[in-house]
């Protein structure tokens, strides 16, 4: 009967946290140099505006501060634009006033939700059988290298595995696949590239670990002495127990997932929430910049709640609290 | 004259098997290759961070307009980059910040960690509760969105950089200490401390840190390098250090843009930046090998 309280519970502590954020950061970029007058259009609008008609300009500024709520107390705008962002009503961006923010980011949450997701598929399918690999052939050549390999995975963070990717794709072998754009499947492969290597390093080590620890155990020589052949000791026995703790070595890494995308995105010129996030931040361009943590953060802790359910249904042990 | 006599002999007794602790924890450390490859590499970083800005042939402000974007020469023996500074000097200055963010950020959320940890494992009840639920918080989102609108609100230099770093990190060290700790606290040695009169201060200072250190060492190492890493990541979306503060997240941010006219931009800081972190973590993992053997992640 638990799981719907338990989920319960924890979409509340999500909305509480995502909440906290929201608050803090407007709280952060009240006071932070950018404001909605400074945007580029605006302020050299409204600069001739006052250079011809002051009271005129005052008026209008007067309109603007009562349609934004500017003049309210801090405490006030501070609930009103939590209380519109839960409701997927970000209002529109300083730099480009004409569309709502939600207009922008119809297009550049799928790019970035589909790219972070396919790498994580991406790392399980190439990590799985490189860390089985390497744990049926623990100490050799072969381990040592896939070892140090996923470990160099999980230390270059994904910018700098990007640049080193376009140097040798656009500079050494150029006209193979794409390093620059969107829009074709082609676009694709460097960017999911980038992105998995970390997390195929993270799956790989774990993997290694994990079936090295249950190959150990007392069922697998009980199997074997069954005379249950060798093969299916490894796949049917052995394997199948670490599978379950795998989603849970995917689960912290998603976040750093998330975070890779921003990079990437920027290095690879792909027009997703990364890009929007990054040009937003430049510009002061407040509204879009909190927008665009509030859904990545929200797909972070999405993301988590699903990991925990699943991990759950699949190992009854577990109990969910 | 009995009793001092025997507490210096168990002093002393005490002292050699830390001393022979750490010597087995170093031949453990030194059979590893990779460990001990990286630990050469993270002291000539090091020495490098020292030593870069006498070294250094240019300021890292100097610019020289006629020799903007030229391939490596004797007088810039890593060429130059677009606004005509000598990359090679870039490098050397920027190993200098870089360490000095990374090491006073982590240095920074780890006493503070450490402190806090500490008090919530021994203190318990509502220190703990709502310490650990602002812990919480912190991991609930990815900490990087976090140093950004830090970064923006206080600035791009050197102190909000370390300021925002600091503030992000410091969750980690105190989750990892308060758990260290609330396993030892109802055990037998923090039981006869208490018994023979220890203040809670004393208990704290005296028998749990130096039991939990080698723990704490260990997240120091990885933390480092994951400072490294999140500041050169601010310069990525634009939002690193201030130009003209050269930095490793600027230099290649820039080269990337550039790579198709002046690949040489990129070759000498993605590359000192890469053997770096890897370094960082072939270190990290020697340490955590050879001063807990029997675990860890």
């Amino acid at each position: 009967m638990g799981v719907f309280r338990y989920i319960l519970k924890r979409l509340v502590s999500i909305l509480g946290t995502i909440s906290a954020v929201l608050a803090l950061s407007f709280i952060l970029m009240h006071y932070a140099p950018g404001s909605f007058f400074s945007s580029a259009n605006l302020a050299s609008a409204m600069g001739t505006l006052r250079m011809e008609n002051a009271h005129l300009y005052a008026s209008y500024m007067q309109m603007f501060r009562d349609r934004y709520g500017l003049n309210l107390p801090l405490w006030r705008q501070v609930l009103e634009y939590v209380w519109h962002s839960l409701s997927f009503n970000f209002g529109n961006s300083f730099e480009n006033p004409s569309v709502p923010i939600m207009e922008q980011l119809r297009t550049a949450f799928p790019i970035s939700a589909g790219l972070a997701l396919g790498s994580i598929v991406l790392a399980l399918m190439v990590g799985f059988p490189l860390g089985v690999v390497a744990a049926l052939r623990r100490n050799t050549w072969v381990d040592s290298v896939l070892t140090t390999l996923s470990m160099a995975g999980q230390a270059l963070p994904s910018f700098v595995l990007a640049v080193i990717l376009v140097l040798v794709f656009g500079v050494w072998m150029p006209g193979l696949v794409p390093v620059n754009g969107w829009g074709t499947p082609a676009n694709v492969v460097l960017p999911i590239v980038c992105l998995a290597a970390g997390n195929v390093g993270v799956v790989t080590r774990y993997m290694r670990g994990s079936l090295i620890e249950s190959l150990r155990q007392d069922y697998i020589r009980t199997a074997e002495a069954k005379g249950v052949p060798y093969r299916s000791v490894v796949w049917r026995h052995a394997v199948r127990n670490s599978l379950t703790a795998l989603v849970t070595v995917i689960g912290p890494s998603f976040a750093f997932t998330v975070v890779s995308t921003v990079w990437v995105e920027n290095i690879f010129s792909i027009p997703g929430l990364g890009t929007l996030l990054s040009g937003a931040f430049v510009d002061d361009d407040i509204p879009l910049a909190i927008t665009s943590v509030f859904l990545l953060c929200l797909m972070v802790m999405g993301m988590n709640l699903l990991v925990d359910l699943s991990y759950a249904l699949m190992n009854p042990r577990v109990r969910l609290e | 004259m009995m009793v001092p006599a025997m507490g210096a002999a168990a002093a002393g007794r005490a002292a050699s098997a830390r001393t022979s602790a750490a010597r087995r924890a170093w031949a453990r450390y030194r059979a590893n290759p990779l460990a001990v490859v990286g630990l050469v590499w993270v002291l000539v970083f090091f020495l490098l961070g020292i030593i870069g800005p006498w070294v250094a042939p240019h300021g890292y402000a100097q610019t020289n307009y006629l020799m903007a974007n030229h391939p490596p020469t004797w007088a810039y023996p890593m060429g130059t980059d677009s606004l005509g500074h000598d990359m090679f000097s870039e490098i050397l200055f920027s190993i200098r910040f870089a360490l000095e963010i990374a090491i006073f950020a982590s240095l920074a959320a780890f006493a503070v960690g450490t402190v806090l940890g500490l008090w919530a494992g021994l203190q318990g009840g509502w220190v703990d509760a709502s310490l650990m639920r602002i812990v919480d918080f912190f991991f609930a989102f990815p900490a990087y969105f976090l140093d950004l609108i830090l970064v923006t609100k206080f600035g791009r230099g050197m102190g909000p950089i370390i300021f925002a770093l600091a503030v992000t990190g410091w969750a980690g060290y105190a989750r990892l200490i308060r758990g260290l700790v609330l396993g030892m606290r109802d055990g037998e040695m923090v039981e006869a401390a208490r018994a023979l009169g220890a203040s809670p201060l004393h208990v704290a200072a005296r028998y749990l840190f130096p039991n939990v250190v080698s723990n704490m060492l260990i997240a120091l190492a990885f933390g480092i390098p994951g400072d490294l890493t999140v500041q050169a990541a601010l310069s990525v979306v634009g939002m690193g250090l201030n130009p003209p503060l050269p930095s490793f997240g600027n230099m290649i941010a820039a080269a990337g843009g550039n790579i198709l006219g002046y690949p040489w931009l990129l070759y000498w800081p993605a590359g000192i930046f890469a053997v770096t972190l890897l370094s960082f973590l072939f270190v990290a993992d020697g340490l955590q090998e050879a001063l807990n053997p029997k675990g860890g992640y």
